[in-house]
């Protein structure tokens, strides 16, 4: 019995590193197209997204599978759900990556070059947390998952900033609304997916330690 | 499985072998022995026997029973031999132990049976009476043919019962004593044997170690086992050998793999990397022997190159495709998969081999970018000329200042064109000297850079020219190529005096900051506004083209200024506010520095 099992699991993780990476990729190819707006990269994301829509379902397929035939329990269980989940975060994020490149026309104004220019930074370290919570799950390193929670503070303020500065600005000056509105939106995509990677690094803290660590509590349970 | 020692082996059967012999060997003595005392004493018996027969017969005819019981008596106890003797109606009528009336009938006794046949009877018997074995031996008195009685002698055999046992315990204790010397020799012969094969045992263990290079002595004295020592030396010879070889093949194979520019990588069927060489650990950040083992995806987190090996695994042709790796810089790689095979044709796993096109690609792109602007910038100067040229031919005008001044226009045009095509292919030469890293730099005083440059603009340009401050330490040097340092700060002051009013100051301002050498010019003019500051730097780009062009501009100033910066291994950069004026600073490493950090 357990050797289909193992095999069940190894095939799993493939899936999702193939998954990962996808949607790493075209979150990348998102932001190019956020700074160059060049048409054919939104193209790009739009349908490299339907295939990782595809990789999504049939990875919660295969996930609900292995439930089904093989009742695993512990560790094994733990995997299973998380990685249910990760797949879950995944798939918004590259969601929120198509968002991002479809916004990008209405951006070309240029009229708040500074608020915009801020986008791109903002981006690259959602994109870094990305990274590293990906990177905590294929090496199951919880540390490495907790640096990425460290890290969404600096996002957040960001936002915020963002938005504060926005409003000042339609304060003063009404006409700029259409530009700055999706400037704001653009933003608000970028700390969303700053959170989903928190989500992951949440997932795999809890697949490699039994902890739950969702909502600000430290909840450890006897497992290990 | 239980193996005994080689000791038992040789140690039981030799003991058995002297056991069952001494067995034997006791049995069939005795046998003999005892058979030659039964022999002699029955014919002994027999003889006693004889002896009385001849005095008591007559007796027994005349029924002279007490004086046979006397003589039997007499006879008896002389002899120490139980005479008995007996009528032929079994009773007893004379015996030298017992009085004859108290014995019972004896016509019983098989002896006796025997006798009263007509032949000489013989027993053994155990006698209870008297608590041992006993022989008799009956002979039949005769007379006329007629049986009258029966003469009967007898003898213990205790005697010759406990002599022969006395025998046989000598016999049992002698073949102790062999026993004890059996298991000796074998001892010793068993440790001749197993002593070397023990050595043996050692030697080929630590071959299986992999120490092949002990050999064993030979100390056994034996032809199998010496034979066998010699065996053993050669084949770790041979394996010794054999290692050896293959370790060469392997290191020759690494060195070959490892001093490869291309990445390459191999996976086996289930996706698992079995090898990497060390430009694909450089290429994509891993460590070969963490690589190893693990599976492609979760090493290789780039999705075209997963599909590609996944690819080549089920495809019998090789796949070639061009990919963009993201991670860790952009870089642009032409990759070569093929699917490997065993000798018999099966599936093993697939090769993939990455070639870093990046370079390449950067290179084209410029070639491409370059010959865009070349087109598009000659062009509209070439359709001016054309266009007055074909005026004048076709409707000359009439007035000579209206030729004239389609002349003046058609020479400058010409005149733009040559700085154009001037300033491109500075533009071009400086990019191949700042991808090949050859630029020629000694260390330049930059107080005489800013003279010439500012002394050449002045120069130029005479009427209402704003006037120049320079600010600059006397010493200061920096590792720069001074024809394009002088270039560059001519170009920047060239364009604050070209933007400002006839009576406001630029300013030429030079400080050391940081490891680094700024260079700022300064000026009063109409600034730039803020959307256009990060594109300034582009080639051909304008803020104001009507302007530009009026003022003779080719459009590639600042690009000159920002590859001459970039080619000595630092930046340009600009802040300005729009009516107030604008700042241009040229910042250079202070000292050598050896590696770029491209």
């Amino acid at each position: 019995m357990q050797p289909h099992l193992g095999q069940a699991f190894r095939h799993l993780k493939k899936s999702l590193f193939t998954l990962s990476a996808a949607v790493e990729d075209n979150l990348h190819v998102a932001l190019q197209a956020l700074e160059s707006g060049d048409p054919r990269l939104i193209d790009q994301v739009r349908t490299r997204d339907l295939e990782i829509d595809l990789m999504e379902v049939d990875f919660e397929e295969e996930c609900l599978k292995i439930l089904a035939l093989h009742q695993p329990v512990a560790i094994d269980l733990r995997f299973v759900i998380s990685v249910l989940k990760i797949n879950n975060d995944l798939e918004r994020i590259g969601d929120l990556a198509v968002n991002i490149a479809e916004s990008t026309p209405d951006l070309m104004g240029k009229r708040f070059v500074d608020t915009a220019s801020r986008l791109p930074k903002m981006a690259e370290k959602a994109q870094a947390m990305l990274r590293k919570s990906l990177d905590s799950v294929v090496n199951m390193d919880a540390e490495l998952a907790r640096e990425v929670l460290a890290a969404d503070d600096s996002v957040d303020d960001d936002y915020h900033a963002m938005v504060n500065d926005i409003r000042t600005l339609l304060r003063q000056d009404g006409s700029g609304v259409d530009e700055l509105l999706s400037i704001m939106v653009v933003s608000k995509h970028i700390e969303r997916i700053a959170d989903l990677a928190t989500n992951i690094a949440e997932d795999t803290i809890y697949l490699v330690a039994g902890d739950i660590v969702r909502h600000g509590r430290h909840h450890v349970t006897d497992e290990n | 499985m239980h193996r005994r020692s080689l000791l038992w082996h040789i140690f039981l059967p030799f003991l058995a072998v002297v056991v069952l012999s001494l067995v034997l060997i006791t049995g069939f003595t005795s046998r003999s022995l005892r058979d030659f005392f039964y022999d002699q004493t029955g014919a002994d018996l027999t003889d006693r026997a004889l002896l009385l027969n001849s005095e008591i017969e007559p007796m027994l005819v005349q029924a002279e029973y007490a004086t046979i019981q006397d003589i039997v008596r007499a006879k008896g106890q002389a002899s120490s031999t139980r005479i008995t003797v007996i009528l032929p109606s079994g009773q007893v009528i004379g015996d030298s132990a017992h009085d004859p009336a108290t014995m019972d009938n004896h016509a019983g006794r098989p002896e006796i049976t025997a006798a009263l046949t007509g032949v000489h009877g013989q027993a053994v018997r155990y006698s209870a009476t008297l608590g041992h074995q006993r022989m008799y031996v009956a002979l039949p008195l005769e007379q006329d043919g007629r049986i009258i009685g029966v003469v009967r002698t007898s003898h213990s055999l205790a005697s010759i019962d406990s002599t022969l046992d006395r025998v046989q315990q000598r016999i049992a204790l002698g073949g102790l004593l062999l026993a004890v010397f059996a298991a000796l020799i074998s001892f010793i012969l068993a440790r001749r044997i197993s002593v070397p094969l023990r050595a043996m045992k050692i030697s080929a263990e630590r071959f299986a170690e992999g120490h092949l290079s002990t050999r064993l002595t030979m100390t056994a004295d034996s032809e199998e086992i010496g034979a066998l020592a010699e065996a053993l030396n050669a084949m770790a010879q041979q394996l010794e050998d054999r290692i050896r070889t293959i370790e060469n093949q392997r290191n020759e194979q690494d060195a070959v793999l490892s001093s490869m520019v291309e990445s390459v990588l191999a996976v086996n069927r289930d996706e698992i990397i079995i090898g990497v060489n060390q430009a694909s650990c450089d290429l994509l950040g891993i460590e070969a022997d963490t690589a190893k083992g693990k599976t492609f995806q979760e090493v290789v987190r780039n999705p075209e190159l997963i599909a590609l090996a996944k690819a080549a695994l089920n495809s019998e042709v090789p796949v070639e495709d061009e990919i963009v790796m993201r991670r860790g810089g952009e870089r642009h790689l032409q990759v070569h998969a093929t699917g490997l095979q065993d000798r018999e044709g099966q599936r093993l796993g697939a090769l993939l081999v990455l070639n870093d096109m990046t370079r390449m690609r950067r290179l084209e792109n410029l070639r491409r970018d370059f010959v865009a602007n070349v087109s598009h910038e000659l062009r509209t100067p070439i359709t001016s000329i054309k266009g007055f040229v074909e005026t004048l031919q076709n409707t000359p005008p009439d007035e000579p200042e209206a030729v004239e001044r389609f002349l003046g226009i058609i020479n400058r045009q010409a005149d733009r064109l040559q700085a154009i095509i001037n300033d491109l292919l500075a533009l071009s030469r400086l990019e191949q000297e700042e991808s090949q890293e050859r630029l020629g730099k000694e260390p330049t005083r930059v107080i005489d850079v800013i003279m010439d440059a500012v002394n050449l603009c002045t120069a130029r340009d005479n009427t209402g020219a704003p006037e120049v401050q320079i600010t600059c330490p006397g010493d200061l040097h920096v590792p720069a190529n001074h024809a394009l340092l002088e270039q560059a700060v001519t170009n920047l002051i060239d364009n604050a005096m070209k933007y400002s009013e006839a009576d406001s100051v630029i300013q030429v301002v030079v400080d050391e900051q940081d490891d680094q050498v700024l260079i700022k010019v300064v000026d009063e003019g109409s600034g730039i506004g803020v959307e256009h500051l990060p594109r300034v730097f582009e080639r051909f780009y304008r803020v104001d083209k009507a302007r530009s062009r009026k003022l003779g501009g080719t459009g590639l100033g600042l690009a000159i200024v920002k590859h001459i910066a970039q080619a000595h291994g630092g930046e340009v950069g600009v802040t300005s506010s729009l009516g107030k004026g604008s700042t241009f600073t040229i910042a250079l490493p202070a000292n050598d520095v050896i590696d770029r950090g491209k």
